[in-house]
């Protein structure tokens, strides 16, 4: 049974591994219906796919596929030519095969498909039918299929009626096959992987000497043993080429000597990733080590010996990195090769002309990348296909060719690959999705108006947004974009369209190569560190806090051009913010998807390379956290999760400017005399005690310190609102001007008056008040009546409240 | 000669009870936290260390301090003083970690200072006291012990996320 399940697995991947190649064929054939090679290969997938199915059993697919087998035999004989009907009917018999691969996969079973239908319709395609006339015929079968499954020994294998030479005949002739299979896969993997920077040199020398050449006989298994090192350009020529995008599959037969692949299970390199993540951690932490120590015992002979060991263990960690990062890499034509069918099956059904242009399509990525990155292609391919290009009738109107042409390519550019989906369609039309929003409620007339292209073009992402007229099969129910947009996100990437009506639009998905360990840059706020995913950062920059502007309760900045949303990390992460003394703020600006944001934070710390570790069962799903990693100083630093931040900051209630407004607002409620609340500093009781009278008569609270500590120990409690503060210079412990000094540290106290009240009267000691921040300076001895005024001024207190 | 073998015998025989003893006695680590002493089952205690920095993480209840590094891992910190109503306080030298685990999750959890490991036999727990909550209760039960009443609290509900 186990072993049953071992080669029903192998079944499965080779299976799947067929079809990939197959759809690109096929759509490949209908434009070239001459090329015999693409033929040959496309009945050879089929004709595998039914050997080893009717080896296993699976009576349903070996019966679809050997009807599709027919048909392209007599292709493949010029018996037939491929028209497109008939590739209709091939291409729904090879989804019907796919259907029923997946049934076997999920199910175990080749069951659950109709194929009847498709395989009548395959039928009198074979026999020189008519389908428009099978199409009625089908419930009445032709007689020949009947016939036709007998008389085929070799093809439909009868194993009963053999002898065992037969028997064993046969088996050596599907060994030979499977062989062939093998070592074709192996070098596709080896032209696919390892030997990409080869494959440019190869499509060209291939392209340019083997268009001509007819096909030889593909017998891998009589090539000779060659050495393995120069085999490229000799190999390549002998096989026939049509257009450079071919190059892996041409590649597939050439003579491979030694086994090159193995297959790795996904958990173990998952595993290992991991163990490397723990291992740049570890390296982190020595380099930090090393720094410290380098401090402390500088010019020691042992130091240069400790710098060495510390730099080769950080570059082979670097090294060892990179490498395991490269078995988790896929070519991206892997996603790739769908489209071509995709474009053919739309642009028949939207009856538009386009083609399809692929480049790059050996560009890697990770491979969990490689997965989530097929949907959003899938939408944004449809929407081109959709509204993008226009019919031919408009295209020829505006004087562009009837086929519109739509350019998909990858390309790397740093940390990143590049995704670039490029059409020759109309374009955007600002005015239009500005007008399709409105109509819909997704924004304002005023930020219409404000809106700059670039925000336009991003209303196609806002969910419910929908520029077609009418829902049709293809797209327009608003849903799409949506997916990209949250897809996108998800992987950390950034969306930019450029647009022009009339040109055509394209579409750039920049995304980050790996998302186990990451560069990010530290930030600081208050006392604290957070983590940002580089891939995120797009600039930081610095700025005077009067340059952040509020518009309605939002603040913003100008950013050379645009206008910039700008949100303080510590509103998003509840920083309590106790003192702020710079003038100037760093703004990180924050890009993900379409959106963009600026971050202010108080210090740049600087980029690190971070693993990404789970907050744990206890505190998943915290909102704006993505994770923490473990610093080089063996503390942890909370990671920032970008897209949830951008979510937040619409909501945030913001305290940038909340902080100007705050000593204002403390004005305005006072309604009785007790409200307000003013700190008496003075080690003397007796002068405390004379404060106290003098100001009894205007009923106003007084809270009483006795030095310089106290008083700050009782701000900071913050039991109190203080409207006003009388402060005495010489005091123990904390004296009156650093007191001063201290409080004006705080941000929320800049605007609390000071008011000294000292024997000290010299021009010196008033210069000092003042730089300390004092803004009023009382003489020992004074009158109480001077004392109630200037206090009444300062808290700007209410005459007809005074009891 | 037979005397001591019989000595021999008894005394397996003995060893032998106090074994099947053993199987009715459960150990527990003792702690305080404010004015009550607290136990917990010894299975369910990793390591127990002294105070090291932590990290805040935001939106969390007040109870939860943040996370911390042990040794490469990241791990909540849970305060004892303010999950059970109390004010915080500073660490002293008796603060300590106690880092709990229960299947795969694991904490940290702050405390006063511990008291020792203490065997009690099963027959001494009692019942938690009926509350209205019982499903809340974070009590496991009561222990008697000669002069006095020890909290067993249940592990897996304080290694249980109620936010």
């Amino acid at each position: 049974m186990d072993e049953f399940q071992e080669i029903l697995q192998d079944f499965l991947i080779e299976s799947f591994e067929l079809l990939e190649q197959l759809d690109q064929d096929l759509v490949e054939l209908e434009t070239n219906p001459e090329d015999l090679e693409l033929l040959n290969r496309i009945f050879r997938v089929a004709h595998t796919i039914k050997g080893a199915s009717s080896f296993l059993n699976f009576d349903v697919l070996t019966h679809l596929t050997h009807h599709m087998e027919d048909v392209l035999n007599k292709a493949r004989h010029g018996e037939l030519s491929l028209t497109s009907d008939i590739m209709d009917v091939v291409l729904e018999s090879i989804d019907l095969m796919k259907a029923i691969l997946f049934n076997v996969r999920d199910n175990g079973n080749d069951s659950g498909v109709e194929v009847d239908a498709c395989v009548a319709r395959l039928d009198v395609i074979s026999t020189g039918g008519d389908i428009a006339a099978a199409e009625p015929a089908a419930a009445e079968p032709t007689p020949e299929p009947v016939a036709e499954v007998p008389v085929e020994p070799e093809e439909e294998m009868n194993y009963d009626d053999m002898s065992e030479d037969d028997i064993e005949a046969e088996i050596m002739r599907l060994l030979n096959e499977k062989q062939e299979e093998d070592k074709a896969k192996r070098k596709a993997k080896i032209a696919a992987g390892e030997e990409v920077p080869m494959m440019p040199g190869m499509e060209e020398a291939a392209a340019s000497e083997a268009e001509p050449t007819p096909e030889p006989t593909p017998e891998p298994e009589a090539a000779p043993v060659a050495p393995p090192p120069p085999p490229p350009p000799p190999a390549a020529v002998a096989k026939p080429k049509t257009e450079p995008k071919a190059a892996a599959p041409a590649a597939k037969r050439a003579p491979t000597t030694v086994e090159q692949t193995i297959r790795v299970d996904v958990k173990r390199l998952d595993h290992l990733m991991n163990l490397i993540g723990e291992l740049v951690l570890g390296k982190n932490r020595l380099i930090k080590i090393n720094d410290d120590v380098e401090e402390r015992y500088e010019g020691e002979e042992f130091l240069e010996e400790l710098n060495q060991v510390v730099s080769i263990v950080s570059l082979v960690t670097t090294d060892l990195q990179i490498a395991v990062m490269k078995t988790r890499m896929l070519p991206i034509g892997k996603v790739f090769n769908k489209f071509p069918r995709m474009i053919r099956d739309l642009s028949r059904e939207l009856g538009k002309k386009i083609e399809l242009e692929i480049s790059g399509e050996e560009t890697e990525l990770d491979k969990s990348i490689v997965e989530e990155i097929g949907d959003p292609l899938v939408h944004i391919i449809r929407n081109s296909c959709d509204h993008g290009v226009e019919s031919i009738e408009d295209r020829l109107a505006s004087g562009k060719s009837e086929t519109g042409v739509i350019a998909l390519k990858a390309y790397n550019e740093g940390n990143h690959i590049v995704i670039q989906i490029t059409d020759d369609g109309k374009g955007l039309d600002t005015d239009m999705l500005k007008n399709k929003s409105l109509e819909k409620g997704i924004i304002t007339e005023k930020e219409a108006d404000t809106m700059s292209d670039k925000e336009a073009f991003a209303l196609i992402f806002k969910p419910g947004f929908s520029t077609a007229a009418q829902v049709t099969n293809v797209s327009g129910r608003g849903v799409g974009m949506d997916v990209v947009k949250t897809n996108i996100e998800k992987l950390n990437g950034i969306i930019d369209i450029e647009s022009e009506v009339g040109v055509g639009t394209t579409i750039k998905l920049k995304i980050p190569l790996t998302l186990a360990i990451i560069q990010a840059l530290l930030v600081g706020v208050q006392e604290e560190y957070y983590a940002i995913p580089l891939a995120s950062v797009l600039e930081t920059v610095r700025i005077s806090k009067d340059e952040i502007y509020t518009v309605e309760n939002r603040s913003v900045m100008r950013l050379r051009e645009e206008v910039l949303a700008l949100v303080h990390i510590g509103d998003i992460f509840e920083v309590e913010r106790v003192f702020d003394s710079s003038e100037h703020a760093y703004v990180v600006v924050l890009g993900l998807a379409e959106s963009k944001i600026g971050l202010i934070v108080d210090s740049l710390v600087g980029q690190e390379e971070i693993v990404i570790k789970s907050l744990g069962e206890y505190l998943k799903g915290i909102e704006g956290i993505a994770g923490a990693t473990i610093r080089g100083d063996g503390g942890v630093t909370l990671i920032v999760d970008v897209a949830a931040l951008m979510h937040m900051a619409k909501t945030v209630k913001s305290t940038i400017s909340a902080e100007v407004e705050a000593s204002s607002e403390a004005n305005v409620e006072k309604t009785k005399a007790s409200d307000y609340v003013v700190m008496v500093v003075d080690d003397s009781k007796t002068d405390r005690t004379i404060m106290r009278t003098s100001l009894r008569e205007l009923g106003i609270t007084l809270v009483e310190a006795t030095d310089g500590q106290e008083a700050l120990n009782i701000l900071k409690q913050g039991e109190y609102r203080f409207d006003a503060m009388l402060i005495d210079i010489e005091m123990p412990r904390m004296d009156g001007y650093t007191l001063a000094t201290e409080i004006k540290k705080y941000n929320k106290y800049k605007n609390l008056p000071l008011i000294a009240v000292t024997s000290r009267a010299g021009k010196s000691d008033r210069m000092r008040g003042v730089e300390s921040g004092m803004i009023e300076y009382i003489t020992k001895p004074y009158s109480p009546d001077y004392l109630r005024n200037v206090v009444s001024r300062n808290i700007k207190f209410k005459a007809e409240l005074a009891s | 000669m037979s005397g001591k073998l019989q000595d021999i015998i008894n005394k397996q025989n003995t060893l032998h009870n106090s074994e099947d003893q053993l199987e009715d006695i459960v150990q527990l680590v003792g702690f305080i936290v404010g004015e009550e002493e607290y136990s917990i089952p010894i299975l369910n205690i990793q390591e127990i260390i002294k105070p090291i920095d932590w990290t805040r993480v935001p939106q969390t209840p007040a109870y939860v301090l943040g996370v911390f590094n042990l040794r490469g891992s990241v791990i909540p910190l849970i305060d004892l003083r303010t999950r059970f109503g109390l004010t915080p306080r500073k660490h002293t030298d008796e603060t300590r970690f106690i880092v709990m685990k229960n299947d795969d999750e694991v904490a940290g959890f702050v405390i006063d200072r511990l008291t020792e490991a203490i065997r009690l036999k099963k027959s001494d727990i009692g019942p938690a006291p009926e509350t209205a909550f019982q499903d809340k209760s974070l009590i496991e039960g009561v222990g008697k012990q000669e002069d006095k009443i020890l909290t067993i609290l249940k592990v897996n509900k304080l290694l249980e996320r109620d936010f």
